[in-house]
């Protein structure tokens, strides 16, 4: 099937020999995003691998002359404070997306099925009450916030920052992991229950494992917004062990602000997990996030 | 008497009314379950946030964060705000910074995801590249580009020296008039690729056989696009559009982390402009009436956002 609907077009094509003026538009514009998007990613590598002093050269040293890996030894190296800090923070940030990550799949299951198969009075509000929530700023929610830390004696845990995440996380799961129940056929749960399971069996046996994809998604989802996640991290953590990396990085580059080299390696180093989970589960990450919106 | 029992007429009827929905609810309950741990988290985090915030907009707050000792002022922190020209500038530089960011990334992305519909070989992993800046954290693409634009050693800096474009390397951050620009291009770097996986999904449901027909038709290129795919990719764009405005408005990381608002409230948008109120000057009060006029446009746009999607919901159902 997908054999011959992909070769049909590519025939047709081949066959038009006038040379099509909105394919080389189309062809000179994606060089231009290429370079657009992947310089200024080049540029932080090199810069990278300089040393300080390579990098404070005008003009500046296009392939340095001495690459060398200093910068990512020294944020790697338990022995000294610099590696230290950066690799507690590293293991914060990895602590603090996980469990928000695990949390946000317990929570968010349940309610984007009820909300994709149940049709119970208010359940129109409740949803679009949960896509709203999607459009405050963190801002608005940042003083109350603190205040409400403050009472439950969170200010400054990372429980703090995985009961936000969770709540800020939860609309965009919701949204993800609804669009997933709707596109899986209600008559498979219907055949399960006359077969005599209950409505719960059928959703544990049937439409769980076909949700899978929807999960993987809304776990990645989750994680790459905990793992990025700047204001609340900012403003809840005072104390340097608890910081999370973005946080971190910004604390420690606010003293040393002529380390570019260094700043570039933690700005890579900070990327690598989230690209390289990104890169792995592309294939769910780009359909869960247009299911919702794009349904077909 | 007939009054009175117009009136209970009346009370029974209301009665009856919303017993209906009670029994509606009561009928549903089991399926309140599945939504309730959702709900009750959002209510602590969200729902009370909101309401605190509207309350504190009325008080003057004395710094330090003693709430305890708020004064009420009624609308003054509305007026004052309204009346400040700092105010006026925030406003300026937000609408600038939320049209241009959301305009320039939603064409950027539409056209990557039209030049990326046809396969080729290489595609998958040019897709994969313009989307990586999207992933990585916004702190990294701020000193990323913060570090290109060093007034010093940045790299823009001397490839326009190195052109003879410049005579010294341009300061693109400290100066007043080229810093929002700067941080612009910067967003729209990490924004483009969702306008770009949102249309590559909407261009996925234009029907070929359309397409096809209109081709035999003798329709060119541009006429093909016009009239059958750009109409059909509506809702999606509507959506896109929303949701790129909303997450513009609220940006932070980028002007905070790049320019912290300088140079002289050049670069200040709204969200920069609260939380140096609240955080580094204390003023609570200010800050809340300033997060309950936002929430208000805000409310704005998602009358407009729920509309949008609603419609792709009425859509799909008659379909």
């Amino acid at each position: 099937m997908s054999t011959i609907a992909g070769t049909a077009p590519r025939g047709q094509t081949r066959r038009r020999i006038r040379v099509d003026g909105w394919r080389w538009a189309g062809r000179i514009f994606l060089v231009f995003m290429l370079l657009y998007t992947a310089l200024p990613m080049i540029w932080m590598l090199i810069t990278s691998i300089k040393s300080g002093f390579a990098a404070m050269q005008f003009p500046p040293q296009w392939w340095p002359d001495e690459p060398t890996l200093a910068s990512y030894q020294k944020l790697l190296d338990p022995q000294n404070s610099v590696g230290q800090d950066f690799l507690r923070f590293f293991w914060n940030s990895l602590f603090v997306s996980t469990v928000t990550t695990i949390l946000s799949v317990i929570v968010a299951v349940p309610a984007a099925y009820a909300f994709s198969r149940f049709r119970f009075p208010g359940r129109n509000f409740l949803f679009f009450a949960v896509l709203l929530r999607n459009m405050f700023p963190a801002v608005i929610f940042l003083v109350p916030l603190f205040i409400l830390m403050r009472m439950l004696g969170l200010v400054n845990t990372h429980g703090s920052l995985i009961l936000t995440y969770l709540t800020f996380g939860l609309p965009l799961a919701i949204w993800l992991l609804k669009g997933f129940y709707d596109n899986i056929p209600v008559q498979l749960e219907q055949a399960a229950r006359i077969d005599g399971a209950t409505r719960f069996q059928a959703f544990i046996l049937i439409v769980m494992p076909l949700s899978t994809p929807g999960i993987i998604a809304t776990a990645i989802y989750s994680f790459i917004g905990a793992w990025n996640e700047y204001i609340y991290a900012y403003t809840f953590l005072s104390k340097n062990e608890q910081l999370t990396l973005p946080v971190g990085i910004q604390r420690f580059f606010s003293e040393n602000t002529t380390d570019f080299p260094g700043l570039m390696a933690a700005s890579f180093m900070m990327s690598v997990p989230v690209v390289v989970l990104f890169l792995v589960l592309q294939r769910y990450f780009v359909r869960a996030l247009t299911e919702g919106a794009v349904k077909h | 008497m007939t009054i009175v029992t117009g009136k209970a007429e009346a009370r029974r009827r209301l009665q009856s009314g919303r017993s209906g929905v009670l029994w509606k609810m009561w009928e549903h309950r089991a399926d309140y379950a599945y939504v309730l741990p959702a709900i009750a988290v959002m209510l602590i985090v969200i729902a009370y946030p909101i309401y605190y915030t509207i309350e504190l907009s009325f008080f003057k707050t004395p710094p330090g964060l003693q709430l305890r000792d708020k004064i009420y002022v009624g609308f003054d922190n509305y007026t004052n705000i309204l009346t400040s020209p700092v105010f006026w500038k925030v406003t300026w530089n937000t609408m600038i910074w939320t049209l241009a960011s959301t305009f320039i990334s939603f064409v950027l992305g539409f056209g990557s995801a039209l030049a990326l519909h046809r396969d080729f070989i290489g595609r998958g992993v040019l897709r994969a590249i313009l989307i990586i800046p999207w992933v990585i954290s916004a702190v990294a693409a701020s000193y990323i580009w913060k570090w290109i634009y060093h007034s010093d050693f940045g790299v823009i800096g001397a490839v326009l020296v190195g052109l003879g474009l410049a005579d010294r390397p341009p300061n693109f951050i400290d100066n007043v008039s080229t810093v929002l620009p700067s941080l612009i291009v910067v967003n729209i770097w990490r924004e483009f690729p969702f306008a770009m996986i949102m249309m590559m999904a909407g261009l996925q449901t234009v029907p070929e056989q359309l397409l096809s027909a209109a081709k035999v038709d003798g329709a060119s290129a541009w006429q093909r696009f016009w009239h059958v795919t750009f109409p059909h990719l509506s809702s999606v764009s509507t959506v896109t559009i929303l949701l790129l405005a909303v997450a513009n408005f609220n940006s932070f990381i980028i002007p905070w982390i790049m320019t912290g608002g300088g140079p002289s409230n050049a670069s200040h948008i709204w969200i920069t402009h609260i939380y140096e109120l609240a955080f580094g000057r204390q003023l609570w009060g200010v800050a809340s009436a300033y997060s309950v006029l936002l929430f208000l446009i805000l409310m704005t746009l998602g009358y407009f956002y729920v509309r949008a999607l609603s419609g792709n919901e009425r859509k799909e159902g008659s379909a």
